[in-house]
């Protein structure tokens, strides 16, 4: 009798490989929505709780801003610099810088009359810029934009925040 | 005679199908995950663009919000990747002092929609909120 040699028939390899394949395919249908969507969507910045931050800590500062200054202590009012002259909850005025010209950082510096009174730092952020200039509302009021893309140039972000009469 | 040895093909079947089960069930709840991530993602594009919307509609003097035309006022762009979308407005008359402006986002063959109300209130003021 001639011993039959060992390993799998060309046909159970057959099999195999289809029923694989059928898995393979269903794998692929799956997944082919979720990578359209990747490429679609922009990256979900609200999510990051320093992008929350940023975000709430703005509106608060733009919604009692009593005027935009243009020029404070070397900074001058760009889309990478917002200068705000606000209130604080005290009530007392307030000069506030919100720096975005570094990369990934934002700053936001208060000032009471000409002292440094408090620098916040969030750091791992997109690179916001600001355009006080875009948004004249019907009431004449010039509204603050901020916008923010991901790194495929798409946009994440973008908030018009306005502020409050202050008469 | 002696069995060979390995698997049979039911063997190697059954262990394929099991693996398969596995797989698929995992990458079903994984692209599900995915579906409520990009909901959420829609969600958050649409409330911005809402929220910028209705910092307009908040300002609009009080006798003037009905000759505003239903389309948004504000810049869009946030919304591209909802395309094709409807974002419209809608101003209804509640009281002779009170109307209620309804922006509306809808997207997704309108399957999804996201709204935001504001209520204004004639309040004798020419520019108040």
């Amino acid at each position: 009798m001639v011993k039959r040699e060992r390993g799998y028939t060309m046909l159970e390899m057959v099999i195999a490989l289809a029923v694989f394949g059928v898995f393979l395919m269903i794998i692929v249908a799956l997944t082919a929505e979720m990578r359209a969507n990747e490429k679609r969507y922009p990256v979900n910045f609200m999510a990051h709780p320093e992008v929350s931050a940023v975000i709430a800590r703005l509106r608060k500062d733009i919604f009692d801003t009593i005027y935009y200054g243009g020029e404070w202590q070397g900074y001058s009012q760009t889309h990478q610099t917002l200068i705000l002259y606000t209130l604080t909850q005290g009530g007392a005025g307030e000069t506030v810088v919100w720096d975005f010209r570094t990369p990934g950082e934002v700053h936001r510096k208060s000032y009471i009359a000409t002292q440094l009174n408090a620098e916040w730092v969030g750091r791992g952020l997109p690179n916001f810029t600001v355009d006080i200039d875009t948004y004249t509302l019907p009431t004449g009021q010039d509204a603050t934009r901020i916008k923010a893309t991901d790194d495929q140039n798409r946009l994440a972000i973008d908030e018009i925040f306005v502020p409050r009469p202050h008469k | 005679m002696r069995k060979s040895p390995g698997f049979s093909l039911i063997e190697l079947l059954v262990g394929l199908m099991i693996l398969g089960i596995v797989i698929t069930t995992t990458i079903v709840m994984f692209t599900d995950r995915q579906k409520h991530l990009r909901q959420a993602n829609e969600t958050i594009l649409a409330y911005q663009a809402l929220a910028n919307e209705s910092e307009i509609w908040r300002r609009i003097d009080f006798a003037q919000l009905e000759a505003q035309g239903p389309s948004f006022q504000s810049d869009t762009a946030i919304l591209a990747p909802l395309a094709p979308y409807t974002a419209m407005v809608r101003v209804d008359n509640v009281s002779t002092s009170r109307k209620d402006v309804t922006l509306t986002v809808r997207w997704a063959n309108a399957q999804r929609v996201a709204r935001l109300g504001v209520i204004r209130v004639d309040t004798g003021g020419s520019t108040l909120w």
